[in-house]
């Protein structure tokens, strides 16, 4: 078989005397959507930021298509070209419209010309819904729309693999699901997502592959219907009923 | 009382002595432009290395920094001057001597202007493939720039009306010319003169501040979450 895109080994990561990650493994092949659920504190994001290296790991090992990510001679911007971020707080470029903040990594990184990064940005906002909004500064759009633009920025790199890092956490209920839909399009064409969310309807409808992650390390993995209907270990189980409970109250 | 103290005859006097007074000014704009950018071009890198340097480079700085703004202006230009002897030139010496304590002034506006962008612009040009300087150069300056124009102003401010100290070498700028005009008794107009002076003054600070304003709102993008 071919190998796969993404192949996490062993990984570890301490902050301090603190074990975040304690020898994490986990593999993706191309148009995979991995969703990683887990309580608060268990180090999901940690290791969705270990695969960029916004994060450096301890020991471990990750490999992108064959190559090692973490090594002392990658050069981590190519890394990052192929390794597309959607970040829980936006983290939108203040000073640029929305198409500015979508063509300004092709413009600079990539060095793409003006004219070709402008027409490849707008198919990217119209991919996410918000052409009309091209001209608008972030503080002029709402969070599910700062979201999808957070989301065609990261698509304009043309990545070989997307990271969520909490999509919809820091969106107001109502505004969650114009961000769904987005990731879930995506999904069926057949991007490759790590997602980092406790957004069920997402991860029921779109994911390939769910992974609880707990204290540090992976209790369980498998497609959702199984680990959804049929968890395995307690652990699993407790931490899905606690979410229903909140889901049905929220 | 006030009607004594100006006299007509005395505003007669400073009418005359216009040219000498727009001569004055001239230097003192001269002098006070020449500072900003010295100050500008040596204080913002100075403020980005304080805040992106390492370890030793920003200790270095900083102490520089710290010395520039602990010492009278009027003591730096003496060193400067008869102690180093750096330039034969007055204006090159004072230009010098406003320009680097202005870096250092400088250097904090710029320093808490890039502190105050939010980390996540940073990262955020680092996850689509920036290098650490590109990201700084694309995202964190150019929202750190827009938001230093108020301490700019201030420092514009102070730089201009600084610019009367170069008169202990000798540089004739507009409140040293304004001082000759009665100085020795040729005319009672000292009230008038001085008067006359700070209303240049007060036009060229009132001037800048407008056009900073306007530049900054021509800049300006709509602020809040992003």
């Amino acid at each position: 078989m071919t190998q796969p895109l993404l192949s996490i080994d062993d990984l570890h990561k301490s902050y301090g005397s603190e074990e975040v990650l304690e020898g994490v493994g986990l593999e993706m092949d191309q148009g995979d959507v991995t969703v990683l659920i887990g309580p608060s504190g268990s180090g999901k994001s940690t290791l969705l930021r270990c695969v960029n290296r916004l994060t450096e790991i301890n020991s471990g090992r990750i490999a992108l298509d064959g190559q090692d990510v973490t090594g002392a001679e990658t050069d981590v911007n190519e890394l990052r070209k192929q390794v597309g971020m959607v970040f829980q707080d936006f983290n939108l470029f203040a000073h640029l419209t929305a198409l500015e903040n979508v063509t300004l990594g092709p413009k600079k990184v990539l060095g793409m010309d003006a004219a070709d990064a402008e027409a490849a940005g707008r198919n990217h906002l119209e991919q996410v819904g918000l052409l009309e909004q091209a001209d608008s500064y972030p503080a002029e759009l709402s969070g599910g729309q700062k979201q999808r633009v957070g989301i065609a920025r990261a698509l304009a790199m043309d990545p070989e693999l997307l990271l969520f890092d909490e999509p919809t956490s820091a969106l107001d209920p109502e505004l969650v699901g114009e961000v769904v839909e987005v990731m879930r399009d995506l999904a069926d064409e057949g991007i490759t997502m790590l997602v980092v969310s406790h957004e069920m309807d997402f991860a029921r409808s779109a994911a390939s592959d769910i992974v609880f992650l707990d204290d540090g390390e992976i209790v369980e993995h498998g497609p959702p219907e199984q680990l959804f209907q049929n968890p395995t270990a307690d652990r699993t189980e407790q931490f899905l009923s606690r979410l229903h409970a909140h889901e049905e109250t929220a | 009382m006030a009607a004594i103290l100006l006299q007509a005859a005395d505003w007669l006097f400073v009418i005359d002595n216009m040219g000498l007074l727009l001569g004055g000014t001239v230097v003192t704009i001269a002098l006070t432009v020449a500072s900003i950018l010295l100050g500008f071009v040596v204080g913002f890198p100075a403020g980005a290395i304080e805040v992106y340097g390492s370890d030793r480079a920003r200790r270095v700085v900083e102490q520089i920094g710290v010395v520039l703004r602990g010492t009278p202006l009027l003591v730096i230009i003496m060193i400067l001057y008869f102690g180093l002897s750096i330039s034969s030139s007055a204006f090159v010496t004072a230009t010098i001597a406003l320009g680097l304590r202005s870096a250092a002034y400088q250097s904090q506006i710029f320093r808490g202007a890039l502190q105050s962008v939010d980390d996540g612009q940073l990262e955020a040009a680092r996850a689509v493939a920036m290098s650490r300087f590109e990201a700084i150069r694309h995202v964190v300056v150019p929202q750190a720039l827009r938001r230093s124009v108020p301490g700019f102003q201030n420092e514009f401010t102070i730089v201009l009306k600084d610019t009367s100290i170069a008169i202990v070498i000798g540089i004739g700028e507009l409140l040293t010319t304004g001082q000759n005009l009665y100085e020795g008794g040729q005319s009672t107009a000292a009230l008038e003169i001085f008067l006359a002076v700070s209303l240049v003054y007060f036009v060229l600070t009132f001037a800048t501040n407008r056009s900073l304003d306007r530049l900054s709102d021509y800049y300006a993008v709509p602020e809040g979450t992003t």
